[in-house]
């Protein structure tokens, strides 16, 4: 039962000259599970590392509900981790793995013993208990560091990429598993991955991190349907949202030979979600004034691969960006179209393939599917 | 026997017999490449153990072989003062014999060069500059013995020793004296100096061993709640205790063929009196001083070498 908050937390490496996190300021609700996602040395690793009090904040505070806890040692914190390499003691066999932070904490052996039986059983590698972690598979290994991390109920519980040392099958059951795991545990988890499809499945809030620096703060859903940044509409997806990139001219928006979009027109695409109710960035409401607004500026235009649609002559209505085809990928599922517009390479996902390597198509998209990003990234409402 | 089997049977056949050409292609070029270093060993180690523990079950003239006396070398020897001196033991009286004074290194040296390692290992695990400090701690083995044996003489000369000046400044000037030419303390004068030269390496083998060791595993620990204390004892100690073996065993090897400091420091009696002389110091005064008594020597030498191979071979076999 904790939550945890960071404020303005920076870690510095080397001096000051490496980053590693740039003010993170974040809150993790009590129960919740968290997902940091990024590319790999966005710093992911790092603000796990302090939260869990194995390094310690360049600048910025540390709360677990209202105490203060940066300087504190882990032990102190009560969280449990998962290392990346699971970090299982090798001279330890599975139980005594397992036992060991009750062992240092002096609960009795009979006590220890049966919680070791206990969540053995919970995550079924009773029959592992004899064994050196050097005889277990890949699996097995991940379980023995959750069974560790579980036996002595951590206020945070603090996963590093656990994961990725595991096969395809082998992982997607243990994203399952994991997920009903921290279900029915109801302990705050912070989970760290680049995987996105991973990120995206198991979190109920994502943390979408770039240098870092925290990208944006959203649950998997709105993620996707409202990047707050270009990066993030570049990160997010897979293939990721096209960026067609363009000049506004007051109204309208400018793709050169590829032609232009009108630019109120998309503008009402903000206002629409704003009215499912969707969290709405700070500093909006003041749309009317940026579409009259008389200014000019590179602008990027995202739609996603699934909402474009392409036709081989140019349609008389909506919004058109002409370019030329470049490969065509069936991929069974659907079919991926790489166009070429202005130079610039875009993806569009087809039901099914009827353009050909070079041939001139228009893409068009509904107003309600393009999102606008200004020339510093930030998606306009 | 159907044909499929009979197939399988020939085909297996033909199989093994190619593993055994190929197995018997590899003896010859293991043979070939090892020729070399089997004739060294014979000429330089087989041969001459051979050659003293025939030589030590005759009596010799000087260096000629005479006539076959069963066991009397080593009745001789054994019960000879300078190797085990048991009425001075009794007492505690300096010299206590050879055999006892190798022992005494073992006893000291070996276990305080091997916790001073392990020590000075963990203090320059996580310490800036710990190369430079863990290489000028090293150097202290790799230079002969002999001069590190001079070393200590100067380190213990009466008039110019640093150490006699050291205790002067700390205000101990009473304790002043001249260390090595002390019957009482000169042997722990010598294993103190012993542990200052071994400590080097066994500092070198730990350092190497800790930095083996995953440090998530220490962080996990960390996690899991434990103290410095319990990660060492209960993740650092049994992840080098391999290493421990070995820093152990050839400490003890190298102080049961303790020869140059002891040398240096007393010469070829070992000290006045023979007050610190060593197993070592025995076999080259009995081989090569007169009298000498080639017979003695020999069994002397072959007592060594039955108290380090045995260590040896253990080392060698391990992993
Ligand atoms: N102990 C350290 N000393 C110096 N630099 C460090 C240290 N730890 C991390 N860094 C740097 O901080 C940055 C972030 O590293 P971090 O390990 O947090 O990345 P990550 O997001 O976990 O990456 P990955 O997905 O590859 O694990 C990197 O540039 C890294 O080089
Ligand atoms: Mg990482």
């Amino acid at each position: 039962m904790t939550s945890i908050v960071m404020e303005d937390v920076s870690k510095y490496f080397d001096g000051g000259q490496t980053i590693a996190n740039y003010r993170l300021t974040l809150e993790v609700v009590d129960g919740e599970f968290l997902v940091f996602l990024g590319p790999s040395g966005c710093g992911k690793t790092t603000a796990l590392r302090l939260i869990a009090g194995l390094e310690q904040p360049s600048e910025g505070v540390i709360y677990f509900d209202d105490e203060r806890v940066d300087g504190r040692s882990p032990s102190s914190r009560n969280v449990a981790m998962v290392f990346q390499n699971y970090a299982l003691y090798p001279h330890m066999t599975v139980a005594e793995n397992i036992g060991y932070p009750l062992r240092v904490r002096g609960v009795p052996p009979d006590e220890r013993d049966r919680k070791v039986e206990e969540v053995t059983t919970l995550l079924h590698i009773e029959d592992q208990v004899g064994k050196k972690p050097a005889a277990l598979s890949g699996g097995q290994r991940q379980r023995v560091a959750l069974a560790r991390a579980i036996i002595r109920e951590p206020s945070v519980f603090l996963l590093d990429e656990p994961l990725s040392n595991l096969d395809a099958k082998l992982r997607q059951e243990m994203r399952v598993e994991l997920k009903r795991l921290q279900n029915e545990l109801d302990i705050t988890t912070v989970y760290v991955t680049h995987n996105q499809e991973e990120a995206m499945s198991m979190a109920d809030r994502v943390v979408v991190m770039n240098r870092g620096t925290i990208q944006q703060v959203a649950p998997p859903q709105e993620l996707y349907e409202r990047p707050r940044t270009a990066w993030v509409a570049r990160f997010i997806g897979s293939p990721p949202m096209n960026l067609f990139e363009g000049t506004r001219r007051n109204g309208s928006i400018d793709f050169g030979e590829a032609g232009a979009v009108e630019l109120d027109d998309v503008l009402r695409v903000g206002d629409t979600v704003d009215d499912e109710g969707s969290t709405a960035a700070p500093g909006d409401g003041d749309t009317a004034s940026v579409v009259t607004s008389d200014v000019q500026g590179e602008v990027a235009l995202g739609v996603r691969p699934e909402d474009l649609t392409i036709t081989t002559s140019r349609p008389t209505a909506g919004n058109v960006i002409e370019g030329r085809v470049d490969t065509v990928e069936p991929l069974g599922e659907y079919v991926l179209v790489n166009v070429t517009v202005n130079d610039q390479l875009v993806n569009a996902k087809l039901a099914d393939g009827t353009v050909s390597r070079d041939e001139r198509v228009y893409l068009t998209f509904d107003d309600d599917d393009a999102y606008l990003y200004d020339e510093n990234g930030e998606l306009v409402n | 026997m159907s044909l499929r089997d009979h197939f399988d049977a020939v085909t297996a056949d033909t199989d093994r017999a190619d593993g055994l050409a190929v197995d018997r292609d590899k003896a010859i070029a293991i043979a070939v490449f090892l020729i070399p270093g089997l004739t060294l060993f014979t000429i330089f180690s087989v041969a001459p153990i051979v050659y003293s523990a025939i030589g030590s079950f005759y009596s010799w003239d000087t260096f000629t072989m005479e006539h076959f006396v069963g066991f009397d070398n080593w009745i001789r020897s054994l019960t000879d003062p300078l190797i085990v001196n048991w009425s001075n033991m009794r007492e505690f009286q300096y010299p206590m014999g050879a055999l006892t004074h190798n022992l005494l290194w073992v006893v000291l040296h070996v276990p305080a060069s091997t916790f001073l390692g392990l020590a000075l290992a963990l203090l320059f695990a996580d310490l800036k500059g710990r190369r430079i400090l863990r290489s000028m701690v090293f150097a202290g083995f790799t230079v002969p013995p002999i001069v590190i044996g001079l070393v200590l003489m100067f380190v213990y000369d009466p008039q110019a020793g640093i150490f006699n000046e050291f205790l002067r400044v700390i205000g101990q000037g009473h304790l002043v004296r001249n260390w090595t030419q002390s019957p009482q303390v000169a042997i722990y004068a010598l294993i103190a100096g012993g542990i200052w030269v071994h400590t080097g390496f066994s500092m070198l083998l730990y350092s190497s061993a800790l930095s083996a060791i995953d440090p998530s595993l220490i962080e996990s620990a960390k996690v899991d709640g434990a103290n410095a204390w319990r990660r060492f004892w209960d993740i650092i100690w049994p992840l080098v205790k391999p290493v421990t073996a070995v820093v152990v065993i050839m400490g003890i090897i190298w102080v049961m063929r303790m020869f140059d400091i002891v040398y240096a420091a007393g010469g070829a009696a070992g000290g006045p009196n023979h007050a610190y002389s060593v197993l070592g110091i025995e076999v080259y005064r009995a081989a090569f001083r007169p009298q000498i008594d080639y017979g003695m020597a020999m069994v002397v030498a072959l007592l060594q070498l039955f108290i380090v191979a045995p260590l040896a071979l253990y080392i060698a076999r391990m992993r």
